[in-house]
């Protein structure tokens, strides 16, 4: 997969994505270098070569070091582990089997990462280089190729052949609002206002997302040709990133990049000898999940508060400072070098009808393989939860995937066959969103699920306009009456009522969207509702004031493990025979369900 | 260039809202955050109207929107009404204390429902009051916090010195939510005090010692030709801020 030079015997690439850090991975490379370098060493120093590179996807299980050309994957390692992988592995061409990675599932021990199951089905556009280069290497990229396109384009290329390339790849933007990106081009390029600029939306606001921190962090390259051959295609003359005040990691990669391309004449005046000249600036965004809108993004790097604006006009046409500007996001950036070398024919080969390419997912929650996916658009819910994320850990059952962010919609299991793109998610009330998905079991409530994202969005919100800001407020304080089982027969008419308004009079698409949760819940889950308001019970034991919990006699084996996790003691009963609840004592935590693993304790 | 407003057709220049277009024309579009003087700010969203544009309609805030070539507008269709009873319900449900949202939730006919009140609140967040300020040049007061805990205020809530306690603000809200108490020669606004200036003819007191300099500081206008109240002044001394001062 990845060039090697000649002489080089041994690759290893070790994660050093934010994940992967934070789980010692900086000092398991360190060791490795030193174990490397070390005197009696120098002939495999001489052989072997180490790199840190950006998130391997599967962060639950890193730190890895993945050994090519064998593709040995190592996980979990700790600096304590080198010594060993250098000895065995790199001298002796031993497999150290205990850091192998253990297929759950067929109980098996998985040598090498394209055999691991989570990686088998995917299909790496966007994430092409990331894990496999050192994003502070240009070396790196451009052994892989890079740059390579930003000089077809700049010299065999005019820029409206560029836009065209774009426009009939079919690329959709992948920050959420999936606008085809060739048509902002070609707007942005018709409007004759000079000058023009470029911006990479790099905020990420999503909770638990982090796709465009894997890319700025471990391809940061691609995201600059990308911008560089969009500066090329609309004659723009500064660009600008804007990264996450939290992401200094990614800053830091991003910065490096600048630099080395400084340096090499890929940015700057007269860019490969080009009529083009072009720079790019780092913004830290240090805003509201709101600040990602791109009204609210523009207005935050012009140093205004971080509100949106009414978009009657584009900011392809009026943007930063009044001028024409391109918005787009970190994975749709990285996707433009690609499409320009490879073509439109190659992109639009991949993909459904409406949604070409791939999409980049965070899988998280109730799945057994936590992770960084990306696979070809149509690819079912059924293929990413389950083949990709292995399912429902601990025996428990299917629920919904929370897609789309914050503010997408709760898809439940009779549509786990749908077939995964930007029509295909609005169509059942949720969205594509950045590309989060959020697995949940059948120990959430829903109603108490929705309770909490619009619990986030009240703090999230600018708070600028009335149907966001107090529809939010009316929407929080009717589920949270609901979830305190004080919620009233014509609460869900007013739900729904409310929710309409703030979709079709929001200023933004924060706004918008804010209500997709209570709408796709009520969608598929309205009896969970009416049980709350009328049936005054929580089916899944979330809910304190409606919950009462007992031990099901013939399920129980008496085998005692509740009993411990009872904060207040409870539960009784002796060893080998059925416990039981005394229910008055019950402060009804729900600690005992989880601890069960027979699934004998129920909700009443 | 022409469009048409309620099957009237108006005529228009780049540049013009669909608010202002309406204005001149003498079509009524209700507005909670709009004033003349700041043009609109596409917060309040009860100027919501139904446009069509190329074959397409959508709703769309009538102050903020350009308007363009051919264009037509309806300011009334079922969906309108909807989206404006709600938006006066939700206000009203944050703001009960306020009088005219209690007058417009009578008048726009919306039903009873099981959301609470909230008597003891008057501000609708509408931010006119903060461009007044703005206006004025002191910018003493902004909007602080987001979301729906959005709320305006002076800077840490502490009597803010860029104050010049000219009640401004007061007068341009529309629900009465910023207290001035007059007693005597001191006036309290914003949690802070100013001594009020007698008028040098009537000797009625108008204006406060810090809203004086600042007048004149910025007009270059002598302090002892502005120690006048405004009737007995009867000269038009600073024209571009008599709609918000009292001086
Ligand atoms: C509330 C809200 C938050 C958003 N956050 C992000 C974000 O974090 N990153 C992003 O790229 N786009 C975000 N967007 C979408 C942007 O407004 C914009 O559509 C996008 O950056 C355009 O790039 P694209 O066409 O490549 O997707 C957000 C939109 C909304 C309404
Ligand atoms: S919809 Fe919400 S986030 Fe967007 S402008 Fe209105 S208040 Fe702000
Ligand atoms: S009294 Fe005048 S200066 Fe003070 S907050 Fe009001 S408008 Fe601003
Ligand atoms: S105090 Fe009055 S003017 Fe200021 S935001 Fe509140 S309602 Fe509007
Ligand atoms: S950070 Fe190492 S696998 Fe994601
Ligand atoms: S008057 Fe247009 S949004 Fe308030």
């Amino acid at each position: 997969m990845t060039t090697m030079n000649k002489s080089l015997i041994h690759l290893l690439l070790v994660c050093c994505g934010t994940g992967c850090v934070a789980n010692g991975a900086r000092e398991v490379y360190q060791a490795l270098k030193d174990n490397l370098t070390s005197d009696d060493k120098a002939v495999l120093a001489a052989t072997t070569s180490a790199r840190a590179t950006g998130c391997h996807g599967l962060c639950a299980q890193g730190p890895f070091v993945r050994i090519l050309p064998e593709d040995i994957t190592y996980c979990r390692v700790k600096a304590a582990d080198i010594p060993e992988i250098v000895e065995k592995t790199l001298k002796q061409g031993e497999v150290v089997k205990r850091l192998l990675f253990r297929d759950r599932q067929k109980k098996t021990l998985v040598q090498g990462q394209n055999d691991i199951p989570f990686y088998q089905r995917q299909t790496r556009v966007a994430l092409r280089n990331v894990g496999l280069i050192d994003p502070s290497s240009l070396q790196d990229y451009l052994e892989r190729g890079g740059y390579r396109t930003l000089e077809k384009s700049l010299l065999d290329m005019r820029p409206e052949q560029v836009i065209e390339e774009i426009i009939k790849s079919g690329l959709r933007g992948r920050g959420g609002g999936g606008f085809p990106t060739g048509l902002k081009w070609k707007a942005c390029a018709a409007t004759p206002a000079q000058p023009r600029y470029i911006i990479c939306n790099g905020d990420e606001g999503d909770p638990g997302a982090f796709m465009d921190e894997s890319i700025m962090e471990g391809d940061p390259h691609s995201v600059l040709e990308g911008m560089i051959i969009a500066a090329y295609a609309v004659g723009a003359s500064n660009g600008f990133i804007y990264v996450r005040d939290e992401y200094a990691q990614s800053v830091a990669s991003l910065r490096k990049a600048i630099e080395e391309a400084e340096n090499h004449g890929f940015l700057g005046e007269n860019i490969l000898g080009s009529a083009l000249s072009f720079n790019i600036e780092i913004v830290r965004g240090g805003g509201a999940f709101v600040c990602g809108e791109e009204t609210a993004l523009i207005a935050s790097i012009e140093g205004n508060v971080g509100e949106p604006r009414d978009k009657y006009v584009f900011p392809s046409e009026k943007g930063l400072w009044g001028q024409p500007t391109i918005i787009n996001n970190v994975e749709t950036w990285a996707n433009i070098p690609v499409i320009m070398e490879r073509g439109a024919s190659w992109f639009t080969s991949l993909g459904t009808e409406g949604s070409k390419g791939t999409k980049v997912f965070s899988l998280v929650g109730k799945v057994a393989n936590t992770g960084l996916v990306e696979v070809p658009m149509g690819t079912t819910l059924r293929e990413i939860i389950f083949d990709i994320g292995g399912g429902v850990p601990k025996g428990r059952s299917f629920k919904a995937v929370q897609t789309g962010g914050p503010s997408g919609g709760c898809i439940p299991s009779e549509l786990l066959d749908l077939k995964v793109d930007f029509d295909s998610l609005s169509q059942a009330g949720s969205m594509m969103g950045s590309g989060g998905l959020i697995v949940m079991d059948d120990r959430t409530c829903m109603v108490e699920v929705v309770r909490y994202y619009l619990s986030f969005l009240a703090g999230e919100s600018c708070g600028k306009c009335v149907p966001c800001r107090e529809g939010i407020k009316c929407l929080l304080e009717i589920l949270t009456r609901i979830c305190h089982g004080q919620g009233e027969i014509g609460d869900i008419a007013l739900l729904e009522d409310i929710a309409e308004t703030m979709q079709q009079a929001s200023l933004c698409a924060l706004g918008r969207t804010a209500s997709n949760p209570v709408l796709s819940t009520l969608r598929y889950f309205r009896e969970e509702y009416l049980e709350h308001i009328e049936g005054q019970r929580c089916p899944a034991g979330i809910c304190r004031e409606l919950s009462e919990f007992w031990i099901d006699p013939v399920i129980c084996t008496g085998c005692g493990l509740c009993l411990p996790r009872c904060p207040v003691e409870g539960i009784k009963g002796e060893k080998k025979q059925a416990h039981w609840i005394e229910s008055d004592k019950c402060i009804r935590c729900g600690e005992c369900i989880d601890s069960c693993s027979f699934q004998a304790i129920k909700v009443k | 260039m022409e469009l048409i407003i309620d099957g009237k057709t108006c005529k228009a220049n780049p540049g013009d809202s669909i608010l202002n277009v309406a204005r001149r024309e003498g079509i009524a579009i209700p507005t909670l955050c709009y004033h003349e003087a700041f043009g609109g700010q596409g917060s309040c969203r009860l100027c919501t109207v139904e446009v069509t544009a190329g074959g397409r309609s959508r709703l769309v805030a009538s102050c903020t929107y350009p308007v363009s070539e051919g264009i037509e507008v309806k300011t009334s269709t079922p969906a309108v009404e909807k989206i404006r009873r709600n938006i006066i319900m939700m206000l009203y449900k944050r703001a009960s204390g306020s009088v005219l949202m209690q007058k417009l939730y009578r008048e726009y006919g919306c039903s009873e429902n099981s959301l609470g009140e909230k008597e003891e609140e008057r501000c609708i967040v509408c931010r006119l009051c903060v461009l007044a300020c703005e206006k004025m040049g002191t910018s003493a007061i902004s909007t602080v916090m987001r979301g729906i805990d959005k709320r305006v205020g002076t800077p840490y809530d502490q009597a803010a010195t860029a104050c010049i306690g000219c009640a401004a603000c007061a007068h341009i809200c529309p629900t009465g939510a910023i207290e001035v108490l007059d007693s005597g020669n001191t006036r309290t606004i914003w949690n802070k005090n100013f001594n009020l200036i007698n008028c040098e003819r009537c000797g009625q007191p108008f204006a406060t010692r810090e809203q004086i300099d600042h007048v004149s500081r910025l007009s270059g206008i002598e302090d002892a030709e502005l120690c006048f109240c405004e009737e007995c002044r009867r000269k038009k001394l600073v024209g571009k801020m008599q709609g918000f001062s009292p001086c």
